[in-house]
């Protein structure tokens, strides 16, 4: 990155981090879900992208975290405890269900997924004994941090927003090391990566386990975000809703993902000053986008260097 | 000479078509050995059977005493058994530099420690020395994809010789090269060959290029061994000549 980026993004981050001094309750809040959705879109961007793998599944693993988040602090659990539990049950499930991008690939691993997505919201609305059904779970607390409440929705932005911040640097500390070019050699040319050695059984599972993991991280926030869940934020269509910010903002470019959830969760609400067109304008847009940057966003600099 | 690769009786069919037909050769330590052959005469067949890409209907193959038959890919390129393949495989969105430390970094740590290594996992070097020898520093940094398919070659080739395998099979290393570079692709590979110590089975059209490259050769004919031995001796080789080389 040129000293120059730098600057803009340190500068980016200071008018973010700054955000809810000039905001309502409701700016704040779209904010933190854009944080949320950051958290869970940098790990499909790491299965998607970086390693190649489709998934159309998402969402199920952000609905896993949740639920787990809010059935254990419901029984008393802190949310520092229940976090942790929230990825590593995560990640065991997202290497489950990499097995089938051993065997299948493409649209047929996208339908894999698809099924998974499926069955979990089954479960999260039919086993009521558990999840509450389609009443969901309410009165989810929000943590404390050191001491400090974090019941005010600035103050829970900010914890949210510098999470979002640990999370992509670890994804930066992945992606740089040795794994991230395997990943990519995975999503390249698998072929020739196994006569090079590369494992792909164990790049498969970790980019669906590692993935999965991000999602559930961003389950538990949403859960306290929104104190109250229910199984309509994990169906299918966020699950398509994720892919899309992933391939708006650029699939494989280290931004895209928070790029992609600007421009899916805030622009609608950008603009709602067209009331009752703002959806169409919002779908007539991304059509627009596919067809002249199906690269995403962030491919504009390199369109521009070849022009 | 002891030998190194040793296949016994390779057969692949395809239903009725038999591919590869009881082929057996033996490479020995250090060898360079030319197969040639005309189009659909098994040798590319071949190399996919040794190299594990797909499963011989029949046949023995050992490596250094090793059993390697069905053997994966994986496991043969851990064992130093390195490949190029006929058309082009290189990782395209990354550059040049990163395609070269992604053909060798895997044999370097455990999985659980390429996570903490550095990120060039310590064969940045290497690869500059790789990329001097094949005069591509002027395009280290961009894209492999966005190369000249000759350029793209080099890198392929290369990308074989980083892991310093024991054995490497390259499949038409000439095709697409122009050839102006066809010369100079010879003299790298001889280099290695000296320098690495390794033993190559080289797969070629290019006759002039696999006489000279070559101590020994093989020609293959609808599946099966025509003739071997020193490339004069092919080359004169009437068999050979009615088959595949003509008058």
């Amino acid at each position: 990155m040129k000293r120059s980026q730098r600057i803009a993004l340190a500068v980016l981050m200071v008018l973010l981090a700054a955000a809810p001094l000039g905001l309502k309750n409701y700016g704040i809040y779209l904010l933190t879900l854009w944080c949320v959705y950051v958290m869970a879109g940098m790990g499909l961007n790491l299965t998607v992208g970086y390693a190649g793998q489709m998934s159309i599944g998402h969402a199920a693993f952000l609905g896993i975290g949740a639920y787990t988040a809010a059935i254990l602090m419901k029984l008393g659990l802190s949310f520092w405890l229940v976090l942790p539990m929230a990825a590593v049950l995560c990640f065991l499930v997202g290497l489950v269900i990499g097995f089938p991008a051993l065997r299948v690939q493409h649209h047929y691993l996208a339908f894999a997924t698809l099924g998974f997505n499926v069955l979990t919201y089954l479960f999260f609305r039919n086993e009521e004994w558990l999840t509450g059904g389609t009443f969901g779970i309410s009165g989810i607390q929000r943590p404390a941090f050191f001491g400090l409440s974090l019941e005010r929705s600035a103050a829970f932005f900010w914890f949210a927003y510098g999470s979002t911040i640990l999370l992509a640097l670890l994804l930066w500390w992945v992606i740089r090391s040795p794994w991230g070019r395997a990943f990519a050699a995975l999503r390249d040319n698998p072929i020739r990566a196994e006569s090079l050695g590369v494992n792909i059984t164990a790049y498969t599972l970790l980019a669906f386990a590692i993935g999965a993991a991000f999602a559930g991280i961003a389950g538990a926030y949403f859960a306290v975000l929104v104190q109250f869940i229910e199984p309509a934020p994990f169906h299918l269509t966020a699950s398509l809703m994720m892919l899309l910010m992933v391939i708006v903002g650029g699939s494989g470019k280290f931004f895209g993902p928070m790029l992609g959830a600007a421009i899916v969760i805030l622009l609608p609400e950008w603009l709602r000053f067209l009331k009752d067109w703002y959806l169409v304008i919002f779908g007539l847009a991304v059509v627009a986008l596919m067809i002249w940057l199906p690269g995403g966003l962030l491919s504009i600099p390199d369109r521009w260097k070849k022009a | 000479m002891t030998p190194f690769l040793e296949v016994k009786d390779c057969v692949k069919h395809y239903g009725a078509i038999r591919a590869v037909d009881g082929v057996s050769f033996a490479v020995g330590p250090g060898e360079i050995v030319g197969v040639i052959g005309p189009n659909g005469s098994g040798k590319t067949t071949l190399f996919n059977s040794i190299l594990g890409q797909i499963k011989p209907t029949a046949g023995h193959m050992e490596f250094c005493g090793e059993d390697i038959t069905g053997m994966s890919p994986l496991k043969l390129s851990r064992r130093g058994i390195g490949r190029t393949f006929q058309t082009l495989q290189v990782f395209g969105k990354l550059s040049l530099r990163d395609n070269l430390i992604a053909a060798a970094q895997e044999f370097k740590d455990s999985l659980a420690g390429r996570l903490f290594a550095a990120p060039d996992a310590g064969l940045g070097q290497q690869a500059d020395e790789m990329i001097e020898l094949f005069r591509l520093e002027h395009v280290a940094h961009l894209p492999a994809g966005s190369l000249s398919y000759g350029q793209q070659k080099l890198v392929d080739i290369a990308m074989a010789f980083m892991a310093r395998p024991r054995l490497v099979l390259l499949d038409e290393p000439c095709a697409g090269v122009n050839p102006a570079l066809v010369d100079e692709l010879r003299e790298l590979l001889s280099k290695l060959n000296q320098s690495q110590g390794g033993s190559f089975i080289v797969i070629e059209h290019n006759m002039e290029f696999i006489m000279r490259l070559c101590p020994r050769v093989i020609c293959m004919v609808e599946g099966k061994v025509l003739a071997e031995g020193k490339p004069e001796e092919v080359q004169s080789n009437r068999a050979v000549l009615e088959a595949y080389l003509g008058n």
